[in-house]
């Protein structure tokens, strides 16, 4: 066992910090209180290759494993980006481009990674319906074979970066009754005829990322847009929950690191009782906690992403381990900082009523707390 | 970055778990009963932890030991620990406590003379360091050391201080200067079991690791050799400081092994109770309990194996990630712990079902080697420093 960092990753990891501090950070609190998707952000993570990274170089990607991309997403959270923007390039990479590049044919990738590593395009996936959340075998929207094009009738909620997305990898069945082996995956793009996407949604949280519902509506897809195998797709969804329980995780663990400066700092400055609060115990063993809890989720974290890149099947306990320590601690360490704020935790001035907002949303995308709970006590061998 | 156990470890895990539950697990609830013959068991443990190589894990080969990296040792620990926690609390203060600043500090001769013993489990080690008023607040002991020619005098009484009872040898932390303060003017010094002065009070009633002798020890007019001081005069309480970080380590692990053993009971009663026609664990209440110990006990076991990591590694974040491991563990065996009593329902109440035992041990993991509070002041003493303004 070795829980170190390579030098080199070290390094990349303190150029994202600098960047992301000096370039991207001042943008982030006004997107945020916009509700606004920033092209700008986008535009400056792309130059990063920050789009692309798990790519290999021949399709724009940057060719970095999956430890890389956690450190590249912890290095993002800890300069304080948000998590919106954070949760479009997730959702952009991991659960789009990254399906795209595993599953598809030569010509599909060679036509669809380069834009979206590059950034050129934005990428979204449709898993989620109205009536199938946790319970993702249970969608509803249909793929028919017509000629050579497939026909998707049906509507998705809840997906990330819909709006301003120029493709998304859609789940569709096209036999309700094999269920989940009936889903299969295609390549949607914006302008295909019958696809249409809503209003952005108005969110608690993580709001500079844009979702919404998406239609179809006799939507056609042309034959080479089917992704991998017929009824396979749920299966390379079930993939996604990888990324879904590592990477995705990164920029939360950063961001515990980044509000536990933020308290520090703020405890030491803030006077009440001739003192500051620094001084008190209460706010001292809060402070503890986020550190303790910070440490706990590191290691989950890294320990999927490193497994994964040792070549290792996902090893779902794990993996629920890393989603619902992060979602369910991460949230209450996150109400103990905008405790420690008081009033002034509670107003937009400071980063921490962002931060809680955003947290809440680790309980609840990628599979629920409770989800996680189910899948872990069906390992326990119950 | 590497998540995963090399062969030695793997074998480490598989050995001890097998040894652990056929040889000290049978024994834990006799030990709980804490009579003459739970003294008697209790020293049978140890020589046969001695023989099984665990007490040597962290001493160097010359005198017997097999100088492990600290993860090797933590991943045995836990095994011993799931099985028995009171042996572990013994054999950890006897090989480590005691053991391990002999190793750090000792003269050649010192070490020669203690550490084969400590390492097969004919000698019993202790620490001295609590007294009646001085817990959290160690630099407040009042035990004292005066240099009398080639001997020094020694006087104070020490209190909770495990194995005191059994010991053949305890470390004892006296200020030998007062003026100097902590950091200079407190002294180490082994003292053995029947030096003139020396003596020890009655084994405490504990509410848990009742199998684990407790008393106080007292120093009148005791008086010790040039020889008995360790390492440097006036150094000793730094000597204490560094033994608590691995002592530290040790907590963590075994309030993780205490509960490992409360989930394996829970996950193992819940299968088999019914209620309302089916057996409890198809009821969320309890399946997401269990699931929530399984998630805190990996996390505390990676917590565990990071201190120990960083500690082996001369990290500069050791201390703290010590804590942070000992902080977590503690406070998650004592919510798994009552966790799995409720699960048991009125059996779990009752001494027929081993959570009563150790739902009674798990609680001392966030008292022993520095409270939970100490921990949170330590660690957020460390973030201050390094963020505050």
């Amino acid at each position: 066992m070795e829980f170190g960092f390579s030098e080199e990753q070290l390094l990349f990891r303190d150029t994202i910090y600098k960047y992301a501090k000096n370039e991207i950070v001042p943008l982030c609190e006004e997107a945020d209180l916009k509700s606004e998707f920033s092209f700008e952000i986008w535009k400056k993570l792309g130059q990063m290759g920050l789009l692309g990274l798990p790519f290999p170089e021949e399709y724009g990607g940057q060719g970095a494993d999956v430890v890389t991309c956690c450190l590249a997403g912890e290095a993002l959270g800890h300069a304080g980006v948000d998590s919106g923007h954070l949760l479009a390039l997730g959702a952009h990479t991991y659960l789009c481009t990254d399906t795209l590049y595993k599953h598809g044919n030569e010509a599909q990738r060679k036509k669809y990674i380069p834009k979206l590593a590059s950034g050129e395009w934005i990428g979204c996936m449709g898993l989620t319906e109205p009536g199938a959340g946790s319970d993702a075998a249970s969608l509803q929207t249909t793929a028919v074979k017509k000629g050579d094009r497939w026909i998707l009738n049906g509507s998705k909620t809840f997906i990330t970066n819909a709006p301003v997305a120029n493709v998304c990898v859609v789940y569709a069945t096209v036999d309700k009754s094999k269920k989940h082996a009936g889903i299969t995956a295609f390549i949607v793009e914006k302008d295909f005829k019958g696809f249409s996407t809503g209003k952005p949604f108005h969110k608690m949280g993580v709001r500079a990322s844009t979702t919404s519902e998406v239609f179809f509506e006799d939507c056609e897809v042309p034959e080479e847009n089917v992704l991998g195998n017929i009824g396979e797709g749920f299966m390379y969804a079930h993939q996604t929950l990888e990324w879904d329980r590592s990477a995705l995780l990164a920029p939360f663990v950063g961001g515990m690191q980044f509000m536990i400066e933020q308290c520090a700092r703020y405890a030491s400055e803030r006077v009440q009782f001739e003192k500051p609060i620094k001084s008190f115990q209460a706010i001292q063993h809060k402070l503890a906690d986020m550190k303790v809890v910070l440490e706990a989720a590191r290691l989950a974290v890294y320990r999927v992403a490193s497994l994964k890149d040792a070549g290792y099947p996902i090893n779902h306990l794990q993996a629920s381990i890393a989603k619902a320590f992060v979602g369910d601690w991460g949230f209450k360490v996150t109400s103990e900082a905008v405790q420690i704020f008081g009033g002034y935790g509670y107003i937009h001035d400071y980063p921490v009523e962002r931060m809680l907002r955003d947290a809440k949303l680790a309980q609840i995308g990628g599979g629920t707390s409770e989800v996680q709970r189910l899948i872990i006590s069906r390992l326990l061998a119950l | 970055m590497n998540y995963e156990f090399n062969d030695i470890q793997k074998s480490i895990k598989e050995n001890f778990k097998k040894f652990c539950e056929n040889e000290i697990k049978p024994h834990a609830a006799l030990l709980d009963i804490g009579d003459e013959k739970s003294v008697e068991i209790l020293k049978k443990n140890i020589k046969k932890l001695g023989d099984l190589g665990y007490l040597g894990m962290i001493h160097e080969e010359e005198y017997g030991g097999t100088n492990q990296d600290l993860i090797n040792f933590a991943i045995a620990g836990e095994e011993v620990a799931k099985a028995c926690a009171a042996t572990f609390l013994s054999a950890g203060a006897s090989c480590g406590l005691c053991g391990m600043p002999i190793r750090l500090f000792g003269s050649k001769k010192q070490k020669e003379k203690y550490l084969p013993g400590i390492i097969s489990g004919d000698i019993i080690g202790s620490f001295g360091l609590t007294e009646p008023q001085a817990g959290s607040d160690a630099v407040a002991i009042a035990t004292t050391a005066k240099k009398k020619g080639d001997k020094w005098i020694l006087n104070g009484t020490k209190t909770f201080i495990t194995n005191a009872p059994i010991a053949d040898v305890c470390l004892v932390m006296a200020y030998n200067d007062k003026e100097a303060g902590p950091a200079n003017g407190v002294t180490a010094f082994l003292v053995d079991k029947g030096t003139p002065g020396f003596s020890t009070g009655k084994p405490f009633e504990k509410l848990g690791y009742r199998g684990s002798p407790t008393s106080e020890v007292f120093l009148e007019d005791c008086e010790v050799g040039e020889d008995a001081v360790l390492g440097e005069v006036g150094k000793g309480f730094i000597q204490a400081m560094q033994t608590l970080e691995f002592g530290r380590i040790g907590m963590a692990t075994v309030s993780l092994g205490v509960a490992m053993a409360c989930m394996e009971e829970a996950v193992k009663y819940s299968a088999e109770r019914k209620a309302f026609g089916k057996p409890i664990n198809r009821y969320q209440e309890i399946s997401f309990k269990l699931a929530d110990m399984m998630i805190l006990t990996d996390l505390s076991r990676l917590l565990i194996y990071k201190a120990a990591w960083a500690k082996q590694t001369n990290n500069p974040e050791a201390a703290i990630l010590a804590s942070c491991a000992k902080l977590f563990a503690s406070e998650a065996a004592t919510q798994i712990s009552s966790w799995a009593l409720q699960i048991h329902g009125g059996y779990g109440y009752i001494k027929e079902f081993p959570v009563e035992r150790l739902y009674r041990d798990a609680k001392l993991g966030e008292i022993g080697e520095g409270t939970s509070e100490i921990q949170r002041i330590l660690i957020a003493r460390d973030l201050l420093q390094k963020y505050g303004s």
